[in-house]
């Protein structure tokens, strides 16, 4: 448990209460928990990404395809997308998936994990606003910084 | 190699199937008119909730398969239902717009698990705007030689619109919640659902109101006419166990509904000496062709 950033008040905030009660009574900020989603065809990295990101305090989804993804992001409001960026052996669905979320206009930061740093993919992937890029393999705590600095230091 | 998402979707083992009754208003104490067959995806998936599940069917451009795979668990799941009980099942307008195939399935699956096909009502649903209109027919008019009744989903919103109501010539009209959510308080909705009534009532169909969230709404739906209601506020879709165990499958399959039969009661007794609503109940009409 920890206090959260930017919270002035002398209430002690905690993510346990946070979680069952989103809308902080005790001080004047208005504290939500973030919402992700990992997309990632490696099912057992993705299950390995939601453990750690859920002990953080965030609300985690994973999808497997991007036909998976694009479903659920039909449905809920994510935060944050972090999305491989090769979903399956055939290409490069972790694109097609940046281009739905710009299309869809919708308010969520992009994050893009990848192995391959060709700087045509990059640029591709730049060019349809991705927020981040993150080379593959990472540590968890980098990808965790670099999350917490998307949604403004709060999980 | 464990199979993918949409292979598992093609197990109808993997499908959980809930039910949520439509009841006659009108009728003996609200009696349980036909059961809606719902779908759940895999437990533990993303696509347990139906929208997701069927977001990412057509994503997957899989309609017809998975329609398959779940016309096969309901069947499975029906196997425990009161054999005077009608249901309702969703079909893809494009699965059946793709031929005789689905047709040929739900004949061979019904007989299999002994499913009588005049029990059941398939509702058309869609959100596909490319579709083959004349393979749709021929698969209505299938269905209709087997005694299945057709439904068309969705009234009003995106493809289920004039033009699938004229092609398809439904014996139920399924509102949507979009048009009965706040019916009471806006006189558009209310004008919009009573032209829907007079429009299914001069094609000899029938009106089911759905997603009805309070009694102000539901009663003012029973003095417009509409008395086929579907609706968590009277009885949320439930595993054919909880509806046993709710009394809900009996011989008469009626059921107090508390609260709101007495929202029904003042109105019907308000209600008595005002003209009957045309079309409002003709709910056995004799099968036609498109």
């Amino acid at each position: 448990m920890r206090r959260l950033p930017g919270c002035d008040s002398e209430c002690v905030c905690y993510q346990s209460v946070l979680r069952h009660q989103p809308w902080h009574r005790a001080c004047t900020h208005q504290v939500m928990t973030h919402r992700i989603l990992i997309v990632d065809d490696d099912e057992q990295l993705a299950r390995s990404y939601k453990e750690y990101f859920t002990t953080l305090g965030y609300e985690v989804d994973c999808a497997l395809e991007l036909e998976e993804a694009q479903a659920l992001l039909g449905h809920f409001s994510y935060s944050v997308v972090i999305t491989d960026l090769r979903l399956s052996r055939l290409g490069f669905g972790g694109l097609d998936l940046v281009k739905h979320i710009r299309e869809l206009s919708l308010q969520t930061h992009v994050l893009v994990l990848t192995g391959y740093f060709w700087p045509e993919l990059k640029s591709e992937a730049m060019s349809h606003r991705v927020d981040a890029f993150v080379r593959k393999p990472t540590r968890m705590a980098e990808l965790a910084q670099t999350v917490s600095s998307l949604t403004g230091g709060a999980a | 190699m464990k199979p993918s998402l949409l292979e598992t979707l093609l197990d109808p083992s993997q499908l959980s199937v809930c039910f949520q009754p439509i009841f006659h208003i009108h009728s003996r104490a609200n009696q349980v008119y036909s059961l809606e067959a719902l779908i759940r995806g895999p437990r533990g998936t993303n696509l347990h909730r139906a929208d997701v599940l069927f977001d990412y069917v057509r994503r997957k451009k899989a309609e017809a398969a998975v329609d398959q795979s779940c016309f096969a668990a309901i069947c499975h799941a029906a196997t425990g239902l009161p054999s005077n009980l009608r249901i309702n099942v969703n079909v893809h307008a494009s699965t059946l717009g793709h031929g005789s195939g689905f047709v040929s399935y739900l004949r061979s699956q019904a007989k299999k698990h002994s499913l009588g096909l005049e029990r059941l009502t398939v509702e058309i649903v869609e959100h596909s705007p490319t579709l083959n209109v004349l393979e749709l027919l021929h698969s209505l008019a299938s269905l209709r030689e087997d005694g299945v009744r057709i439904a068309l989903d969705d009234v009003g919103l995106g493809q289920s619109n004039y033009r699938m109501i004229v092609d398809c010539n439904p014996e139920y009209f399924k509102l949507d919640s979009y048009f009965v959510h706040g019916l009471r308080a806006d006189s558009n909705r209310r004008a919009v659902v009573k032209s829907l009534i007079a429009l299914a009532g001069a094609m000899g169909s029938s009106v089911v109101a759905e997603g009805v969230e309070s009694k102000e709404d539901l009663s003012e739906l029973v003095s417009m006419g509409v008395d086929l209601v579907q609706a968590n506020l009277l009885c949320p879709a439930k595993p054919l166990e909880d509806l046993s165990a709710a009394g809900l499958l009996g011989a008469a399959t009626t059921k107090p509904l508390s609260g709101v039969d007495q929202a029904l009661n003042s109105w019907k007794e308000g209600a008595k000496s005002l003209p009957q609503q045309q079309g409002s109940t003709d709910v056995c009409r004799p099968t036609s062709s498109p």
